[in-house]
């Protein structure tokens, strides 16, 4: 059923119905490198098939998907919990990803999240990549909004725990 | 020469063709830290030590690709622009993965010398003649033709309620209409190569309210769907106009699950019979599969259908043939059939071959007389297609 999100930042009714939700346990999902790109392969193929194109879509997702895992995986926490909430409205798709924080994590998410905002998001990004130092997990989810569409916001449950909210605008899109 | 170097578990693979001047990565790409990646990324600038002009850096078959790798080679690139102004870089993608163009088109924002080409509709450029305009409605009538046979042949090749099967060249889908009205699989792919056709399979599916199958864009040779997936695939009529039929072939098989089937039709076109005026019409399609031969195509390769399959590893081979007649249904059909051949063989084909006129009206005139066989009361018209279907070993 839908269901009312009221965004963090804006007020905004939406009625994204819920398709997926799990959780892992931190420390298993860092376990394992490849967790990410399992997950991202099977719920990407999982959410697809109504598509006008489940193959392209799945593929376009995987990768959206697979760049939000390894942003927490890369956090490294050795406790609490991974959740994830899969849903859609229409031709947009949103990721909630929740995963442990440290406070001055959050700042960085903080920060990061509202680099990609903005008409100057594209700039960054080519700045970013012209630049001689190594992607960091902020030049990740600014390349989502540039090269995927994404919006993104940020929103924290508690002290040490965060969750990102991804809207991926790709639903109808087919060759 | 070519120069090869594989990521972890082989899950992608890195290359260097000397010839074309071509490195080309394909597979996912998904490394944790960069140092995965020494082998190819040594092998991009060891290309770019090797070349002069134009570097081509080929990611049409390149699934995924994370940010680590991304920038890796990027980084390698964009380097080499810069102490290499002579350099320029020709970054080929593909729009059936619809992340690459976009992704690598930044780079060109960097560095001018850098390009993005999107490979295309180009993948099998021969075949427009079957595929674009007017050849179209005539597919559907084909299909029609077909499947008073193939609907009770299908079960003895796998086909059955609840399976997941793949439609690859599914053309306008009409076929992977009628199967799953008739069978009800819990799920069918149907892939093509043809924008237009696509665009024409999805627009019958909504205009009918079909639901349950999912068409996409694809080169069956090269798909973007996973390993041993699907209990049936099917690939009709289609083998005969690859030039490589075995690429598919190996394609096919590759998403097939285990103990699952690959049903395969094709056809023998110089078989197409027809009485009364059987010698006009027999040399008529005589020359038809040299036509096609002309332009890489083998009409002839029904009964190769069984080594076809043998040879891409296939066991349990399964094969028969049935043939299409004037006496199927309405004979009409079957002459409109033969119109539309008659109009893109003898009209656009010929041409581009260079046939000289006298010859296109002696090549029409069988066409003309396989009508005129299809439509006399007393006369029979057939048109001959083998089936296969082999069983991937457990």
């Amino acid at each position: 059923m839908p269901r009312n999100v009221t965004s963090q930042n804006n007020v905004i009714e939406t009625s994204f119905c819920k398709m997926i939700e799990f959780d892992i346990e931190f420390n298993s999902f860092i376990s394992e490198w490849r967790h990410c790109a399992y997950i991202s392969n099977y719920l990407a193929r999982t959410v697809s098939h109504n598509r006008p194109d489940s193959v392209l879509y799945s593929n376009l997702y995987s990768s959206a998907f697979n760049e939000l895992l390894e942003v927490a995986f890369r956090t490294r926490h050795p406790a609490g919990v991974l959740a994830c909430r899969v849903s859609r409205d229409g031709e947009t798709d949103r990721i909630e990803l929740t995963f442990p924080c440290t406070p001055e994590e959050q700042q960085f998410y903080e920060y990061a999240i509202s680099q990609t905002q903005g008409a100057g998001a594209q700039e960054r990004y080519l700045v970013s990549l012209s630049g001689d130092v190594a992607p960091s997990r902020d030049m990740v989810l600014l390349e989502l909004a540039v090269d995927y569409n994404a919006t993104l916001r940020l929103e924290a449950v508690d002290a040490d725990t965060v969750t990102l909210v991804v809207d991926l605008p790709f639903g109808g899109l087919a060759n | 020469m070519s120069l090869f170097a594989h990521g972890p578990l082989t899950r992608f693979k890195a290359q260097y063709d000397p010839n074309n001047q071509e490195f080309s990565i394909s597979g996912s790409v998904r490394p944790q830290t960069i140092e995965e990646l020494a082998p190819s990324l040594a092998l991009l600038k060891d290309s770019i030590d090797r070349v002069r002009g134009i570097l081509y850096v080929n990611v049409k078959r390149l699934a995924q690709m994370n940010n680590t790798a991304f920038h890796a080679f990027a980084r390698v690139i964009i380097d080499a622009c810069r102490v290499r102004p002579d350099l320029k870089f020709v970054i080929i993608t593909s729009s059936v993965v619809g992340w690459t163009t976009r992704k690598f088109g930044r780079l060109s924002h960097v560095e001018p010398t850098i390009t993005v080409e999107q490979y295309d509709s180009a993948f099998y450029p021969g075949q427009s003649f079957l595929e674009e305009g007017g050849f179209i409605p005539i597919l559907r009538t084909q299909t029609n033709m077909t499947w008073r046979h193939e609907r009770a042949i299908l079960p003895r090749h796998g086909m059955r309620s609840g399976i997941t099967m793949a439609d690859i060249c599914c053309g306008i889908g009409d076929f992977a209409v009628l199967v799953q009205k008739e069978f009800q699989p819990s799920r069918i792919v149907a892939l093509d190569h043809s924008k237009s056709s696509l665009a024409y399979a999805r627009q019958i599916a909504a205009d009918f309210d079909i639901r349950g199958i999912e068409y996409t864009y694809g080169d069956a040779a090269a798909m973007l769907l996973e390993d041993d997936q699907f209990d049936l695939v099917t690939c009709r009529h289609s083998l005969q106009i690859f030039n490589r039929p075995e690429l598919i072939l190996k394609e096919l098989y590759r998403i097939c699950k285990p103990g699952g089937r690959v049903y395969i039709t094709n056809e023998k076109i110089s078989h197409c019979l027809g009485e009364p005026r059987s010698e006009t019409i027999q040399w008529t399609y005589n020359e038809l599969s040299k036509l096609f031969a002309h332009f890489e195509m083998d009409l002839e390769l029904g009964p190769k259908n069984r080594r076809c399959l043998v040879e891409a590893g296939f066991e349990d081979i399964r094969g028969e043939s049935f043939m299409v007649t004037n006496l199927d249904g309405d004979p009409q059909e079957f002459a409109d059939v033969v119109q539309s051949w008659e109009d893109t063989f003898a009209g656009e084909m010929a041409q581009q071959r260079g046939d000289r006129p006298e010859f296109i009206k002696r090549f029409r005139r069988g066409f003309q007389d396989h009508i005129f066989a299809a439509l006399h009361p007393k006369g029979y018209a057939g048109w001959p297609i083998w089936v296969a279907s082999g069983r991937k070993p457990l």
